[in-house]
Parts: structure tokens; C-alpha cells; sequence
């Protein structure tokens, strides 16, 4: 609206271009609000507890896994629930933001077609309702650290970098998968079976100590066991990871997701003809 | 024939004798002007300098628009078929015009029709303009931050509540937060929803689902463009007047109008100027009662 006064001086002009820019940015982020808080109110649509479930279910889980493994790594680490939960949250951040984006160009097809949103939008939407889950997630997580009496250091106030970087990580991933899922339906049966094979090479439940040879050199490959690693040291033990182990994070992040980011990219009009 | 030219003759007149007022300028522009208001190619160079003067007259041109799509031969949908085609060579591409060298212009307060049968491209022709498909090859000119696009109940979720819904399909289709916050007792009164905003919108008929998204799309002011898939009127017998008189209001607000339709009363009642796509073809163009005579003629 703003534009609608013709003035020719290219001054004023570009400053209507900012604002309507920024407006713009201000929308986009306002629709991707919109669109998480639609997906969390319908996940939980049909249930009583509602959101709770999100703090309950990283609780339960930990119940359940500390039930059977406590015993059997006993020694080999201490205080397995929060050893355990660190990494399942993280984890199932991960998770959650890659199989929630890999679906929703064709999920929200009907938006795509009629509204002209960029793409990006969706798989940003979902990517972010993982990270709210996380946050939700979190509640759980400190009352955890509370119980067991974690002595809770400054070295803690490197997680959210942590979370940054896993955050891209995921979020490189959702677009390769995004654009994968619109052409070839596949790809969610087969990242299923990748994702138990990738969840047992990031060392959520075990101790990863005790693994050596090739299968070993594979987690420490796996960006996904550095991220969950560094939270544990950072949490549990009160020690900075080191900088080759932050700068392997970031480069992973970064490059993830600019490929992501890429292909994603270039796949767009392909994808918009093929939806 | 005759009559049309001339009646064009005095429409151009009239178009002179305003811009005239504006600027001498624009005289060079309308030497030699072709039949109607659609625009050959080669006077669209001339166009482009006339634009700087008086930028109430083209609103959107499409040139040369052509529109092709790669149908693969009934396609792989597993990668396992695709890697075992793609071994044996049988992947054989179609190519397939949506569009082939569609060119036209529309001026500023123009209504326009777009007709022809289900699949000649029509709605193809509205993502391009509207900038959700690129097309092959050609452009559209247009700016895109006028387009609205009238679309009913995009992103509606019928697990959440209709006050819930009318935040996110109005974000969806680019309100804004103080804007929806400033309209949404408006949105309700006119969908006569008053006492059911709490509830889900599993549990509306279909009717009251229709009604909200008829009120939440039409609640903005009429954009500059604005671009409908079929006229829309939705509702029991009471509110079908309601909206159509709503719809009719924001066509005649003085924006430009873009209507596909299937219908040719639809569009001999509400439009200035028609355009006949069959097949992708642009067959003929003008005014909206010859073009439908001669749609009526084919199509029986």
C-alpha cells in the first residue's frame, strides 16, 4: 500500500523498498509461527494432556531405557538417565525436524499452488516446530538435572550455540529430503531405515567406549554423536569442547545446510511443476 | 468486424483524450494501434517507453509465453523403477505445451475474462502470471506485489478452532497480524459465525466452513490486481447473495480483474474484454461478447 504514492525520487523509493522488505520478513515469520503453532495444536489435537505430552514423553522414555540399561552399563557410565536423555533430545530434534519437513511440500500442497509463498517457508515451519519441541523437551530435561542433582556449571551456556548448529544441520537435511520426497515417495521408507541405522551409530543408549574398529571410526564420523557429545561434556562433565570439535560442528552446519539449501534451490521449479 | 474497429477507434479517443490532459507525449504510442487493446509483440517496445509516462495504462503484458512441461511416459514413482529404466534406456520424455506464444496486454481497470476448456491451460496461464510457475520461455511483466490471488480456505485445519483458522489462512494469504486482529470481528460478522469461533471446524457444516473462508478472503481492500479462479459464491441461497454482491463490489472497485472461467455468461456479465486459450493457443481476443460467440460456436 505504502507504494502507491509514485514519487520519483529513488531515495524515498528505496526506503519504501526496505520497508516493504522488512514487512515482508515480518509476515514470513509471522506465517511461520502460524504454521508451527498449527502443527503442535494438531499433533495434540485428540488428546487430553495436550502439549504436555511433549515434556512427558522424553520422561518416559528415559524411564523406560534407564529401566533396562542402568544395570547393564553401570560402571561403564554414570548417571544414565541424563547420559541417556541428553542425547535423546537432541536426537529426536533431529528426527523430528527431517521426517515433519521431508513431507510437507506435498502435505501442504494446496498452499503451495494457490498462495504465493516461498517455498522455503514450509520446510522452515516444520523445521521450527521441532526446535519448540526441543524447547518444551528442555523442561523436562532441567527437571531431570535437578532430581539427580547435576552440578549445573557456566559451561551449559554453550548449548544454545550447540542447538544452533544442529538446528542447520537439520535444516540442510529437511531440503535435500523435501525435494527428494516430491519425486520419489521412497525416500521415507528408505530414510526410516537409515534413521535406525544413524540412531545406533550416535551412541544415544550406550556407552561409546567400548567400540572400536571401523564402527567406532563411524561415530566419530557422525556429526549427529559430535553435536550429542559436546551437550554431554558441556552438561554432565563442565568442559568446553575443543575447538576442533566446535569447528567440525560448525562446518557440518554450515555446509549441510548450504548444500541443502542448494539443491533445494535448483530443484524449485521442477518441484513446483511436478506438485 | 467493422464495427469493432471503430468502436475501438472511440475507445482509444476517449484513452487520448485523457492521457492528453496528463502528457502530450503519449500521442507517438497510439499511431498506429492495432486492432483492440491486445498488443503485438513488436508494439510492446513501444509500450515499455510509453509506460514511463502514464503508468495508468498497461497493468500486466504477457509476451510470448510458452509453458512446457516434461511428461515422462507413464513415470517411475520408485526410485528402484526409475534406476531400472534409466538402465535399460526407456526413459522416453513428452513434451507437453500448457502454453505455446501466448502474448497479451492488460490495462489498468481492465475486468478480463479467460476462457476455454478444462485443461487449455487457463489456470496455468494465472500461476505465471502470478509468479508461481516460470514459464519456459517468454515473460510476464507485472508487479507482483499488486497480485492478490482470491483463493478460499487455503490451509484451513479442521482439527483447529475457526478463530484459529481465520489467523492462519489469513497469514497464509498475507495478512498481517494487526490486520487480522483489527478485522477479525468484521471476518465474523459477515460469515454470521458469531458463538462458534471456539469450536473446531470439524465439527462446522459445510456451509459455515465455506462462509468463513469466504469472509476472511474477501475482508481486505480490493488489491490493485486481483486474479480469480472461478467466479466464487458459496453458502445457502441468502449468503450466495451476499456474496456474490461482495465479489461484484471488489471487481467493479476499479482494480484490474483477472477471471477464469468455464462460463460464458459469468463472463459476458462482468467483463470488458475476453480471451479464448484452447490448448494452450491464444485463439482469439476482444471483447467479450464476440470472443464467447465464437466459443459458443465451437464448443457447441
Amino acid at each position: 500500500m505504502k507504494g502507491k504514492k509514485s514519487n520519483k525520487s529513488s531515495d524515498r523509493k528505496k526506503k519504501i523498498d526496505n520497508d516493504q522488505s522488512r514487512e515482508q520478513r515480518k509476515q514470513y515469520f509471522f506465517v511461520i509461527r502460524e504454521l508451527t503453532s498449527r502443527e503442535i495444536k494438531r499433533k495434540y489435537s485428540r488428546s487430553y494432556l495436550g502439549i504436555v505430552w511433549s515434556v512427558l514423553n522424553p520422561l518416559l522414555m528415559m524411564t523406560v531405557l534407564s529401566m533396562i540399561f542402568t544395570q547393564i552399563f553401570d560402571r561403564a557410565i554414570e548417571n544414565y538417565p541424563i547420559y541417556y536423555l541428553s542425547g535423546y533430545i537432541l536426537w529426536h530434534m533431529f528426527t523430528g525436524a527431517t521426517n515433519a519437513a521431508m513431507t510437507t511440500l506435498i502435505d501442504n500442497k494446496n498452499m503451495l499452488i494457490k498462495v504465493r509463498l516461498p517455498m522455503e517457508i514450509f520446510v522452515l515451519a516444520r523445521v521450527y516446530t521441532a526446535l519448540v519441541n526441543l524447547g518444551y523437551s528442555l523442561i523436562a530435561y532441567v527437571v531431570m538435572l535437578i532430581v539427580f542433582q547435576v552440578q549445573i556449571r557456566l559451561t551449559v551456556l554453550f548449548f544454545p550455540v550447540i542447538v544452533l548448529f544442529m538446528l542447520l544441520f537439520s535444516l540442510g537435511v529437511s531440503f535435500v529430503l523435501s525435494t527428494a520426497y516430491v519425486f520419489f515417495g521412497d525416500v521415507k521408507h528408505l530414510y526410516s531405515v537409515l534413521l535406525t541405522l544413524w540412531m545406533y551409530c550416535s551412541a544415544i543408549f550406550y556407552p561409546v567406549d567400548r567400540l572400536e574398529g571401523p564402527i567406532g571410526t563411524v561415530i566419530e564420523l557422525n556429526p549427529i554423536y559430535e553435536y550429542i557429545s559436546a551437550t554431554r561434556s558441556i552438561v554432565m562433565y563442565g568442559g568446553m569442547p575443543t575447538v576442533s570439535d566446535i569447528l567440525k560442528m560448525m562446518i557440518w552446519a554450515v555446509v549441510m545446510a548450504g548444500i541443502g539449501y542448494y539443491i533445494f534451490r535448483i530443484n524449485k521449479n521442477k518441484v513446483m511443476q511436478k506438485i | 468486424m467493422r464495427t469493432k474497429v471503430s468502436k475501438n477507434r472511440q475507445m482509444h479517443k476517449k484513452n487520448k483524450k485523457v492521457s492528453q490532459k496528463n502528457r502530450n507525449l503519449t500521442k507517438t504510442y497510439h499511431r498506429d494501434h492495432r486492432e483492440d487493446d491486445l498488443e503485438q509483440p513488436e508494439d510492446l517496445e513501444r509500450l515499455e517507453h510509453f509506460e514511463l509516462f502514464d503508468e495508468r495504462e498497461t497493468e500486466i503484458k504477457v509476451r510470448n509465453v510458452t509453458m512446457e512441461f516434461k511428461r515422462e511416459k507413464d513415470e517411475a514413482t520408485s526410485l528402484k523403477e526409475l534406476f531400472v529404466r534409466t538402465l535399460k534406456r526407456q526413459r522416453n520424455y513428452e513434451k507437453f505445451k500448457a502454453l505455446d506464444d501466448v502474448s497479451f496486454v492488460v490495462r489498468k481497470g481492465d475486468v478480463v475474462g479467460i476462457i476455454g476448456t478444462n485443461g487449455s491451460g487457463k489456470s496455468t496461464l494465472l500461476k505465471i502470471i502470478s509468479g508461481v510457475l516460470k514459464p519456459t520461455k517468454g515473460s510476464v511483466e507485472v508487479d507482483r506485489s499488486k497480485i492478490q490471488l482470491l483463493t478460499l480456505g487455503t490451509g484451513f485445519d479442521y482439527e483447529l478452532t475457526g478463530r484459529e483458522n481465520v489467523y492462519l489462512n489469513g497469514a497464509v494469504i498475507g495478512y498481517t497480524k494487526e490486520y487480522i486482529d483489527k478485522k477479525y470481528d468484521d471476518i465474523v460478522r459477515f460469515a454470521e459465525l458469531e458463538g462458534f469461533m471456539e469450536e473446531k471446524v470439524r465439527n462446522y457444516s459445510s456451509g459455515m466452513v465455506s462462509r468463513l473462508a469466504f469472509a476472511i478472503a474477501t475482508v481486505r481492500d480490493t488489491p490493485e490486481i486481483l486474479i480469480l479462479d472461478e467466479v466464487l459464491s458459496v453458502g445457502d441461497m441468502f449468503f450466495r447473495k451476499k456474496s456474490n454482491a461482495r465479489i461484484k463490489e471488489m471487481m467493479r472497485g476499479g482494480s484490474t480483474v483477472l477471471i477464469v472461467s468455464h462460463s460464458t455468461s459469468v463472463i459476458r456479465e462482468n467483463c470488458n474484454k475476453a480471451i479464448w486459450i484452447e490448448k494452450g493457443i491464444l485463439k482469439s481476443a476482444g471483447s467479450p461478447a464476440e470472443v464467447c460467440r465464437a466459443y459458443e460456436k465451437k464448443n457447441g
